[in-house]
Formats: C-alpha cells, structure tokens, sequence
C-alpha cells in the first residue's frame, strides 16, 4: 500500500510540472508579453526609448527573459578590476548615434556586442530620440543584450525556488554589498518583542530573511515558524510585488492596534506584528533611510506584515467553503437515501424536480434569485458580505448557495446508487431472510452505496480552499475564489502560475486520499498489484 | 375450464362440428408469431406514452421557433433608438404606452433602448448553436475516441496519462488564453469549448465500454469471428445509445450555463455578440435598480427555461432510449 501511494504521489507530482510546463507555455510563449503592460502606469508613463528598456526590466523580473544593459557590464567589469572608475565613467556614455560614440565608448561598445553575442543574446543598440534639438523625454540612446528564457529553465527554476528554507547566508547571497554585521542564530528564552521578560522562547536570525525564525505567540497554533517558506511566484499587478501565498494567507479587514514595542524602545499603538520582520536592503542602516523606519528599528529588518481583524482571503473561502461542505452532507446523504426509499414517489419526484433545476439552470441565475429570495427574507444588508462585522446571518446566504448544487449532485448520485444496488442477489436474500426494509436500506444498501461517495470526500474538503468564483463575487465575499480570475483579467502571470500549481497541487492530493479512504471504508478495494 | 367443457358437451354437438381439421403448413410453421419489434418505434412509444414529454415537447419546439425563426421574421437592430434618451429602461407599461401595442415592447427596453422581447430572443440563438455546436462536436469527438480509449489497452495507457494531467488545467485559463489569442468570436468560443472538452466525456465513454466490453455475448460474437468494428458497432453501440442521449442532453445546457458565466467574468464573446450571457452580465446593475428589474431577470429566466426543457425533454428521451424500459 505505501509503494503504491508513494508511485499515486510521484506520479501527481510529475503531471503538476507537466501542467506548469503546460500552462507557462501558454503565458509566456503563446501570449503577446506586451499584455502584462495593461494596467501598468508606469508604462503609460515613460515613452521613447526609455519605455523599451522598462519593458525590458520589467520582463527580466517577471522571468521572461535575461537583460543585462552596457552600464550593467561596465560597472561588473570595474567590480572585478578589470578597469579603473575612469575608465568606467567616460566609456559608459553613448553618443546619440553608434557613430557619435567618443573612441573609448566605440571600443567597449565593441566588447559588450561581441561578448553578448556570443552567448546568445541579442545586443539593441537605440539611438537617441530627438525633439528638435533636444532630447526627447525618455529619450537617451540605449544599448542593451536579451536572451528569452526557455520555458524548461523557467520550469526548473520555479520548482527549484518554491521550497525556501531560510539560512543565514541569505542576505549574503541576495544583496553582496549589504552590511549586515555578524551573521548566526540566537536562541533566547526571553522573545524581545514582549519585552523580554516575559518568558517565551525563541530562535532569532541575523543574515536570515526573516528575522524570526520560531516562536510562540498567545494565537492558535501557538508555535509558529518562519523557517520553511513556500514560494509560489510573485505577482506582478494583482499585489504589486507581492509574494501569491502572502496574498492568499495574509489577514485582511481593519487594523486592530496593540501596544507595540519596538527595538529602539518606542513604544506605540500600532498594527504592526514584529514577529514578521523580513529583511529590506538598506531600509535602516542605508544612507536615505526614512525615519519612519530608523525610530523604529535597529536593523534592517523592518519589513513586517500588520495584524487586522478579518481572516485572510483563504480563511474566509475555506471557513464558507467547509460549512457548505459539511452541511450538503448532512443534507443530500438522507435526501438521497429518502429518495431511493420512495421511489417513483411524491418524494422522489420533488427531489428530481430541485436537481433538474439545479443541473439545468445556469449557476448564476439560481444564485441570483437565491439572493433575491434571501434578501427579501433576512434583510438586504446580509446579502453585502463584510469583514468589519462578525455576524453570522452575513454567512448564510454564501453558504447556502454554495451548498445548493453540491447537495443535488449528492442526491442524484446516491439515489442511483442505492437503486442500482437495490436489485443486487444480496438485497434479495436478505429480504427473503425477513429481515425488514429499514434494515435492508440503512445496514446494506447504504453502505454499500456510499462507497463511490467517500471517494469524493477529501475532494470537496480540499477544494473549499479555492474558493467559489462566483459566489464569492455575487456576495462580495474577499475569497480566493476570484484570484485566477482577477489574475487572468489583469495578465498577472506570476499568480496564474502560483494559483494553477496551488488547485493542481489539491486536486492530486484530494484524488489520492480519495482512493485511500475508500479502500479503507471498503476492504474489498485494494491497490495492490496481487490482489488486482 | 371444466365448465366449459361440460357446457360445450350438452350443447349436443359432436366432435366434428365442434373442430375442423387443418392441414401441416410448413411455411406457416416457420414464422415466429411475436410482434415485430422496431427498436426506434419502441422508443418512441415509451416516450410518448408520458403525456408530460408531449408539453416539454411543444415547449421545446415553441423556444426553437421563438429563438431560430422570429428573428427571421422580424427586424431588430439594438442600438436603433440610442440618440432617443426617453426610450430607455422602459417599464413594459411604459414601453407599450409610447410604441402602441406590440408584441416587441410586451418586456419594456433596455439601456440602449432596445426591446428586451427581441434581445432575448436574438441572444438565445446565439447561445443555443453555440451550445449545440460545441455538443455535437464534443459528443462525436468524445464517443469515437472514447470508445478507442476502451478497447485498447495501449491507448488505455496513454490516455489515463493525458486525462490526469489535462484534468488539473484551470479550464477557464486555457479558455482565456484562447480567447486572448484570438477574437472573442463564436468560432473561437467553439474551439475553446471543444478543444479538451471532449476529454471528460471520451473518459466517461471509455468507462462505459470497458464495462461491457468483456461480457459474454461479446465473448461469444468474438469466438463467432465477428470483427471488432462490427462487435463496436453492433454489440455496444447500441447499449451506449441511452447514455449518448443522456448525456448530449445534459451537455447543451452546461455550455449555456458556461457561456453565461464566462460573459459574466468577461471572458465570453465580444459585444458584438448579444448571447444571453453578454445580456446577463450587462444587465447586472439593473437587477437592482427598482423598475429596471425585468431587463435582468428576462434574460435569466429564459436561459433557465431553454435549460430546463433541452434538460427534461433529453433526460426523458434517454429514458425511453434504454431497451429495458420498453417492457
């Protein structure tokens, strides 16, 4: 059994990087790589040349391709000593045209082309924009070298980068002209944020990403850790910059204050959550720091999330997400059975009435008239979902709907089910045995029946995670449902990739605990090679 | 029994008047006397002999004559009255009081100006072919392969690959991207429907032959070299007719409802295109606005009845189409 979930697990992740590979393919090389400019102001800002090479630098940070411009090479080559500042200076000028280039210019203009060409690149030499006699704005000549990253090393890396586990050397290797002081880890029993005196043990870092690594709190789960990270991407226009799990995980709603102490000792009522601490390259100690952080903190590890009230975008999908779970099998288990008992009756025709109208009816327009209905009966403020207010009436309308189409999914199929069995030899014998039809139903039909229904368990567990799109969008719920598509709108591909690997990764999961519980609910199913 | 028998001898009569000989007619002999049975007649019967079917069914042919030959018949052009700002958001009664009484303002207008009677109707072909375009090609492409998928066990292999992996796309990202790529245009709409949705049912189809295809009589057939064509065409075609129907039935309301919601989420054809979800998801913001409700909910309503009956009147004929109900 354990080989066979381990190949189950092996397999799933091998068509996860297929379906990455997949849809990279069809973001990165299918779609035109100017739409990610949409709904970029900064874009819309810059023109000329100027707005060539932010294309550039922007499509080198989404990883679309490699982009090194002739400054870049320049002052790379003063780094290793291969020429003296002067040099530097005077060489990094262009001209306006190729032609114009001083000697010294035309020389290492030279070097760069051959250089870059021969690793592959494509070296773009632009000449100065003209406005009359001066430059036009954005204007300045540009000469720069790119190279498409091929989606395999795309692939590669993703996969390489999502599994982060935090170490020491991490601001040495990301930011080399940091000065961070000694690096190492410290392990204190009494956790500098509560004042230290209180006694809460805690692993710090200095050189790490994250400031703490481990440590308590007085919120569930109590022990938290910033050690292993995972890292599906970065957005690029859903959150500005912003990493996809933080946009999925982090709270979201109003700011709830709490006396905070910070390491230079100002105390403030602030929403600021010092465990969160990250390091920002030269926020603190660089020489244009604001003193929004130098008041604050002693090292540059400023960068910390805030505490608010409401849940985080996946809190709130899956809390809607598992009661409407819960409640649908609660519900369409003794519909479903109720139905099959009384065949042919008022009851089943009633039952076949709702799922007729369920799997016929456009989603959207049930929700809607469901939300019509359920206005007019609970007040037409509940059908505004809101993070401000704890109030469950503000959860029953989502919840509702979102159970609507899974409890007739699960009363057609256990229906057939339970009918199918119904003329199976064994429910014949047990009935000429006399034992009676409650009995018949509840202690063999119905465990034989549910069967194929506990295959879907974990499925529809696991996929309150992602949220209901259009649910969630009706009731203004601040889910994940709408993050792929908010995503796709705005060709934000750093999420449409985090997201995909986020529901394939689930519906793996779900489809291997699905085979394993149902052997386990049914001794007959086994996965084995001998007993197939 | 016995009554009679008594009865009929004190009538009086002998044996002779009583039977008349017949001579041994060989041919007469050969005949089997059960009724002929003609599988279609059989289905049709079954069908009919519910008297609901017959009201779905005059439904039926109402929503396809509304929505195929009333646009024939009459002109409509949304933006005709755009420059007359009087002629939007027309209540019904409000809308009949300025035209007069005709059936084109029974249902008020919209922000446009326009009937919302015609538009309906106008964006119910649109959302009808495309539903049943994209079925038929899903279905043909979905039974044949499927039927492949289930016989071999190469392609077995191969495909079980392919689903799993096909399965975990986002398929509205693979349709968007589609879209983005081309013109939001009905046959882009077509190809992005249909271009892994036949898969789903090519898998259910495979189950379906796998079931079947290792039971006796198709032992026997084989033992009998019959041909696996015509093992497929004549042994499990037939079985697979009922499900086909079934399932085609429940499939052109589900690309219905998919072209609504992906108009709603913006993904679904260009404007141009005035299908019931661009009538939905434009008329989003007048669900509520007081007095401009209808201009919502006609749209709605009329893609929940054309569901509704392709829905029923499918599932019933699916019904009818399996053999074991037409004892």
């Amino acid at each position: 059994m354990a080989k066979y979930i381990l190949k189950r697990v092996l397999f799933g992740i091998f068509s996860i990087v297929v379906v990455v590979g997949i849809v990279m393919i069809m973001i990165y090389s299918i779609l035109d790589r100017n739409l990610i400019f949409a709904q970029d102001t900064n874009y819309s800002k810059t023109s000329n040349n100027r707005r060539t090479t932010y294309s550039m630098e922007q499509w080198e940070k989404y990883g679309y391709l490699d982009y090194v411009t002739y400054s870049d090479y320049l002052t790379a080559l003063r780094n290793d000593g291969e020429i003296d500042e002067d040099t530097r200076a005077t060489a990094v000028k262009l001209g306006y045209t190729a032609e114009s280039d001083s000697d010294l210019t035309a020389q290492y203009t030279a070097l760069f082309t051959e250089y870059y060409e021969s690793q592959g690149y494509t070296v773009v030499r632009l000449d100065a924009v003209m406005a009359g006699k001066r430059l036009a704005d954005g204007g300045t000549a540009a000469l720069y070298a790119y190279k498409d990253i091929p989606v395999t090393t795309r692939l590669l890396e993703y996969f390489l980068n999502m599994f982060h586990v935090d170490n020491i050397h991490y601001v040495e290797e990301n930011y080399p002209d940091a000065d961070i002081g000694e690096i190492g880890l410290t392990f204190t029993l009494y956790d500098p944020v509560y004042g230290g005196e209180k006694f809460s043990p805690a692993i710090m870092g200095n050189g790490t990403e994250y400031k703490y690594l481990l440590y308590f709190t007085d919120s569930f789960p109590y022990i938290h850790q910033n050690l292993f990270t995972i890292n599906l991407g970065l957005s690029y226009t859903v959150n500005r910059g912003e990493e996809i799990t933080i946009t999925m995980t982090k709270s979201q709603g109003s700011y709830v204050y709490s006396t905070v102490l910070y390491p230079t000792g100002l105390v403030e009522e602030s929403a600021n959550d010092l465990h969160s601490a990250r390091y920002s390259y030269q926020s603190v100690t660089g020489e244009s720091s604001l003193a929004l952080y130098t008041d604050r903190f002693t090292d540059d590890y400023s960068n910390v999330q805030t505490v608010k009230s409401g849940l985080s975008r996946m809190g709130y999908s899956f809390i809607i997400g598992i009661i409407a779970t819960i409640l649908a099998y609660a519900l369409g288990l003794p519909l479903g059975v109720l139905m099959a008992r009384r065949k042919e009756k008022f009851a089943d025709k009633l039952g076949t009435f709702y799922i007729v109208f369920i799997s016929a009816v456009p989603s959207l327009a049930y929700i809607f008239m469901f939300k019509s209905i359920g206005g007019s009966i609970l007040g037409r403020t509940y059908t505004t979902f809101t993070t401000e207010v704890i109030d469950w009436r503000y959860y029953v309308l989502p919840v509702v709907s979102l159970m609507l189409p899974s409890v007739a999914s699960l009363m057609k199929w256990l229906r057939r089910y339970m009918i199918d069995q119904m003329n199976s030899d064994y429910v014949k014998f047990a009935r000429s045995g006399g034992l009676s039809e409650s009995e018949i139903f509840s202690k063999h039909i119905l465990k034989n029946a549910v069967i194929p229904i506990v295959h879907g368990i974990p499925g529809s567990i696991l996929g309150a995670m992602t949220g209901a799109f259009i649910t969630e969008r009706i009731y203004t719920v601040p889910g994940v449902g709408g993050l792929l598509i908010t995503a796709i709108q705005k060709y934000d591909n750093g999420v449409i990739v985090g997201v995909t690997v986020f529901y394939a990764a689930l519906s793996v999961v779900s489809i291997i605990m699905g085979d394993v519980l149902m052997s386990m609910v049914d001794p007959r199913i086994s996965f084995t090679e001998k007993a197939r | 029994m016995e009554e009679k028998f008594h009865s009929a001898k004190e009538s009086g009569l002998s044996d002779a008047e009583l039977f008349t000989h017949i001579e041994n007619d060989k041919l007469a002999s050969e005949k089997i006397t059960a009724p002929r049975y003609s599988y279609w007649h059989s289905v049709f019967r079954t069908f009919f002999k519910n008297k609901f079917n017959i009201v779905i069914l005059l439904l039926l042919a109402a929503v396809i004559l509304m929505a195929f030959v009333y646009p024939m018949v009459s002109s409509y052009d949304p933006y005709a009255n755009l420059m007359d700002s009087t002629s939007k958001h027309l209540t019904p009664a409000a809308a009949l009081q300025k035209y007069g009484f005709s059936i084109h303002w029974i249902l008020g207008s919209g922000d446009a100006g326009q009937s919302t009677f015609d538009a309906i109707w106008y964006g119910a072909r649109i959302s009808i072919a495309l539903a049943v375009v994209c079925a038929v090609i899903n279905m043909t492409i979905g039974v044949v392969l499927g039927a492949v998928w289930g016989f071999s066990k190469r392609v077995d292999q191969f495909m079980t690959v392919v689903y799993n992996i096909v399965g975990n796309i986002p398929y509205t990202l693979l349709i968007s991207v589609l879209v983005m790529l081309f013109s939001p245009s009905f046959w882009t709409m077509v190809f992005a429907l249909t271009v892994i949705g036949w898969i789903g049912i090519a898998y259910f189809f495979r189950t379906q032959v796998i079931i079947i295809r290792d039971r006796e009589y198709n032992l026997a057939s084989k033992c009998l070299g019959t041909s696996t064509f015509r093992i497929a065409m004549r042994n499990i075609l037939p079985f697979m007719i009922s499900l086909i129907v079934t399932l085609a039935a429940a499939e052109v309301p589900s690309y219905i409802s998919y072209e609504v919601f992906l108009s709603y989420i913006g993904m679904g054809m260009s404007s141009e295109y005035s299908s019931l979800g661009n009538l939905i998801s434009a008329a989003e913001s007048a669900m509520v606005t007081p007095g401009w409700e209808i201009e919502f909910w006609a749209p709605v309503a009329i893609s929940a009845v054309i569901s509704v009956v392709l829905y029923v009147a499918g599932q019933n004929l699916g019904d009818a189409a399996d053999p074991r109900t037409h004892m």
